[in-house]
């Protein structure tokens, strides 16, 4: 395949509306995906045909739960007219044919691969059908025309051709690639907005989908490893004399990062763990424990050391008739994803590393066990296996840097587990945030002044090192990785989206951010900054509207922008709650958010039981362009309530010495089914391309269980977690 | 501790293994047995991640040393059915319960106890049995329609294989 086309393909994903970043930081972003096999069609690196009439996909993106494997599947199999169940598919390696065009790196993130590619994929597929017609033209002499593709196959009118996509393959290998293939029209689909099964479902309940410690490797060790619980502490000695003489210990060794224990199973490496005698050292970073971060916090609430990030309008020389002045919090949450971090690793006889790991950032990974093991990148192979959840945390690749260590040091296979407490203590937190909301409002209610006021430490600033690590070339010294990490943090959009971009039109609109770093380290956590964001706007939204004496929904819809996709989605929630009126002992609270493109409204309906609420039901809809695979959208919208309804309800770490107080599910927990509303999903109807789906369910579901609880109660709460007693 | 021999049925197979009699059932079907369907999600009886049945009840197999399954049969996910069609199996994939899929495991080997107790469970039932099992993905709301679903279809064949004569023998059994 030549440069041109991959360069097609690329500006076929700018007429998706994407953004295409020119440039490449490893420099060879223009390169195909080598053929396996010489005898393929592979008209790009997402797909190829095999002779015996297989079609296999890349799936080059992350799945942890999010469904983007039937997603890629699902696209494809569309534009070459077959059943996405019928087609195969490989985890994809990382490569750089596979670099997101918005983050560079080969990242699943930002809920945008579906957005991005939907244009790209369906163009691989159209293209790839169109030479096997063409190849068929040659085989057949039947003239284009008479042909068509149908299950796989391509035949013609008169039913005399009739020929498997694999028959046609050796043919279609001599063709030149066709710059514009015909894309099928959204009248024809019969898989786009159709496909509701997931294609690994099956895998996922038989117990043979393979996760990270799940990995097809033959009498590997198990490793634990031993972290300082301070942040940026240090280690201060060791001594695991004891411990070596346990059974079945094999090593026991310092690496960068931690004393890791390698032994003949789990549980012997974690016993003997628990008998290495350890001196910890906190570190020299500033706020180390919640207490001094929030006394830290509220003085620079108070403080001037503001950076004005959005300013629209001028402050109204005189408060309006009402005025408002409030603060909320938000505390550290964990992703506490389901699998905790694991990978396994083996040495290969050629004197490199393979990985088994599931991971959001393959490259990353990549980087990191060729850094670990002491060879270059290309001696370092990563199978990106099935993700045990990821919501973020598996963006970073401290595992697979910490298991290539260990094989570099024991020459033999390993498979490292971290226990759940390694997990909640050694997480990339989302950060901690204090905000001030100050609002004047005009004698009719509506909004004169709105200011919005935030106290965050960057997430950029803190985790961008890590990554950089990885996506820079490897002579960069790490002082300027550090400063592109700072760089990144005065304009660290993560701390104010959803606030700084919202859609809300206040004639003076003042967003203000300082950025406060304490010692933890921090990281994106399924929906980011609008996760918390979206709780204060909402919140304080739904407080004007009472201060106000109006109704939620009305005050919102006057305060958003006529035909915007927000009022629809408002219109259509608050038809499914019945929010006019409300059943009886039923009380309602709402919530709309913009995210990743798409936009959700929420609304919770609470009852009260022996005057405690009681969360009976979410009310969901959503507009996200195309619904490729409708239920697949419903259900990311049930896991993202949960999710957002889970950190609004138990979600908090403590910090003391910058080490996390909590340990495991019962000091850090999780909803469970007993707890779970009923939950009703509605999508927007649309014909637009498509928008994210895996993150935007998760912002409005705080928001909407507050102000329902402000409605049944009175009581407004404006710290996270929010209580039900 | 010194290794023990311990010989137990697994899946209707004899397993036999020299092992510290410490070591908890999971790590011995994950890490000796290469039996990988069952997950670690806690190791302190907490998620559900790692249920198994033992002598076709629910444990918790992260906090059940081996030497307590010694001569006991245990079924993992690999032999709750043949072909991985179960009627529970059946239902989770046609309510698309599964999302990243770690906690599934455990989650069905939950509703396949629970469906043994309780062939036509409520809402209540279900609550009550299976929120020791968590699912950070939020498919609770899946996993009860799947739970239904599957009780109808197994009352349906129960139904369907039904024989005269069938209940008297019960009867009798009973009195
Ligand atoms: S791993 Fe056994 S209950 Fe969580
Ligand atoms: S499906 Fe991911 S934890 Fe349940």
């Amino acid at each position: 395949m030549t440069l041109s086309r991959r360069q097609f393909i690329r500006n076929a994903s700018v007429a998706g509306g994407a953004l295409t970043i020119g440039f490449s930081l490893s420099g060879c972003s223009e390169q195909q995906l080598p053929k396996q096999n010489a005898a393929d069609f592979q008209p790009d690196s997402y797909l190829r045909v095999t002779p015996d009439g297989q079609v296999i996909a890349q799936i080059f993106k992350a799945e942890m739960g999010q469904g983007v494997l039937t997603g890629i599947l699902s696209v494809l199999a569309e534009e070459l007219e077959m059943e996405p169940a019928s087609m195969r598919y490989e985890m994809a390696p990382p490569h750089p044919a596979f670099g997101d065009p918005e983050m560079i790196m080969q990242v699943t993130g930002g809920s945008n691969s579906i957005r991005l590619y939907y244009d790209t994929l369906r163009t691989v597929g159209a293209t790839a059908r169109e030479m096997l017609i063409t190849a068929a033209v040659q085989q057949t002499g039947t003239p284009a025309s008479e042909l068509y593709a149908e299950a796989g196959r391509v035949r013609s009118r008169d039913s005399r051709v009739d020929l498997g996509y694999g028959e046609l393959v050796a043919t279609a290998n001599t063709l030149a690639v066709p710059e514009n293939p015909p894309l099928k029209q959204a009248a024809d689909f019969k898989v786009i907005g159709r496909q509701n099964d997931r294609l690994d479902a099956q895998a996922k309940v038989d117990g043979t989908a393979v996760f990270g410690s799940d990995a097809p490797v033959e009498n590997a060790l198990v490793a634990v490893v031993l972290r300082c619980p301070h942040a940026e502490g240090s280690c201060g000695g060791w001594d695991a004399s004891e411990a070596q003489q346990l059974p079945g210990v094999e090593d026991i060794f310092q690496i960068d990062g931690g004393i890791a224990v390698v032994a003949r199973n789990y549980w012997r490496a974690r016993k003997a763990a628990e008998a290495v005698s350890t001196n910890w050292q906190t570190g020299e970073a500033p706020l180390q424990s919640s207490e001094d971060i929030d006394v830290a916090f509220a003085a620079a609430l108070e403080g001037d050391e503001f950076e004005v990030v959005r300013e629209d309008g001028e402050l109204p020389a005189e408060a309006g008739a009402r005025t408002l002045s409030v603060e909320y919090n938000a505390p550290f949450v964990a992703h506490a994803t389901m699998e905790p971090q694991t990978a396994t690793a083996q040495p290969m006889a050629d004197g490199g590393i393979e990985v088994w790991v599931g991971n959001q950032a393959p490259d990353v990974a990549q980087a990191y066990a060729a850094k670990g093991f002491g060879v270059g990148r290309d001696q370092a192979i990563i199978h990106n296996t099935f993700l045990g959840g990821g919501f973020g945390r598996r963006a970073a690749a401290d595992n697979v840097y910490e298991v290539a260590q260990i094989v570099a040091r024991v020459q033999q296979p390993v498979k490292l587990v971290w226990s759940r407490e390694d997990d909640m203590r050694h997480d990339f937190y989302r950060p901690v945030m204090k905000a001030r909301l100050r609002a004047s409002l005009a004698e009719s209610g509506d909004v004169e002044s709105y200011t919005h006021q935030i106290v965050a430490p960057s997430i950029n600033q803190k985790i961008m090192p890590h990554f950089l690590n990885a996506a820079m070339p490897a002579w960069v010294p790490h002082g300027v990785k550090s400063a592109i990490g700072n760089m990144q943090a005065d304009t660290d959009h993560a701390s104010v989206e959803g606030v700084a971009d919202t859609s809300y039109q206040f004639p003076h609109f003042l967003v203000q951010y300082t950025n406060l770093q304490t010692v933890m380290p921090l990281g994106y956590w399924r929906s980011v900054g609008h996760s918390q964001n979206a709780f204060v706007i909402e919140s304080f939204v739904d407080e004007m509207a009472h201060a106000a004496g109006r109704d939620p929904v009305e005050f919102r819809r006057a305060h958003l922008p006529e035909n915007s996709r927000h009022r629809v989605v408002l219109d259509k929630v608050a038809a499914m709650a019945n929010w006019e009126q409300p059943a009886a002992g039923r009380y309602l609270g709402v919530a709309v958010h913009e995210s990743f493109y798409s936009v959700v409204a929420e609304v919770a309906e609470v009852s009260m039981e022996d005057g405690r609420p009681k969360l009976e039901k979410v009310y969901c809809a959503i507009d996200c362009g195309i619904a490729v695979n409708p239920d697949i959208v419903r259900a990311q919208m049930e896991s993202g309530i949960i999710f957002g309804l889970t950190a609004a309800l138990k979600g908090k770490i403590t910090v003391k010495d910058g080490a996390v107080e909590q340990s495991n599910f019962h000091d850090y927990q999780m909803l469970r089914m007993s707890e779970t509303p009923e939950i009703e999903v509605a999508i927007i109807d649309s014909q637009a391309a498509p928008t994210g789906v895996g993150e935007p369910g998760t912002p409005p579901a705080a928001p909407a269980l507050a102000n329902a609880l402000f409605a049944a109660t009175g009581k407004r709460q404006r710290d996270l977690p929010l209580q039900l007693a | 501790m010194s290794p023990e021999t311990i010989t137990f049925t697994l899946n209707g197979q004899p397993a036999r293994l020299e092992i510290e009699p410490d070591t908890p059932l999971l790590w011995v079907l994950r890490d000796e047995l290469a039996m990988n369907g069952t997950k670690f999600g806690c190791g302190r009886g907490l998620c559900g991640a790692c249920t198994v049945h033992l002598e076709g009840s629910p444990i918790r197999s992260c906090s059940l040393p081996i030497s307590a399954v010694a001569g006991k049969a245990v079924t993992t996910i690999e032999g709750l059915s043949s072909a991985g069609d179960h009627p529970l199996q059946k239902a989770w994939v046609a309510e698309n319960a599964p999302q990243c899929g770690y906690c599934q495991s455990g989650q069905i080997m939950s509703a396949a106890a629970l469906l043994a107790a309780r062939p036509n469970p409520t809402d209540a039932d279900i609550n009550a049995y299976m929120s020791g099992n968590i699912c950070r993905c939020g498919t609770y709301p899946r996993i009860r329609k799947a739970i239904k679903r599957a009780a109808a279809e197994m009352a349906a064949a129960a139904v369907a294989t039904w024989e005269p004569g069938q209940d008297a023998d019960a009867a009798e059994v009973l009195s």
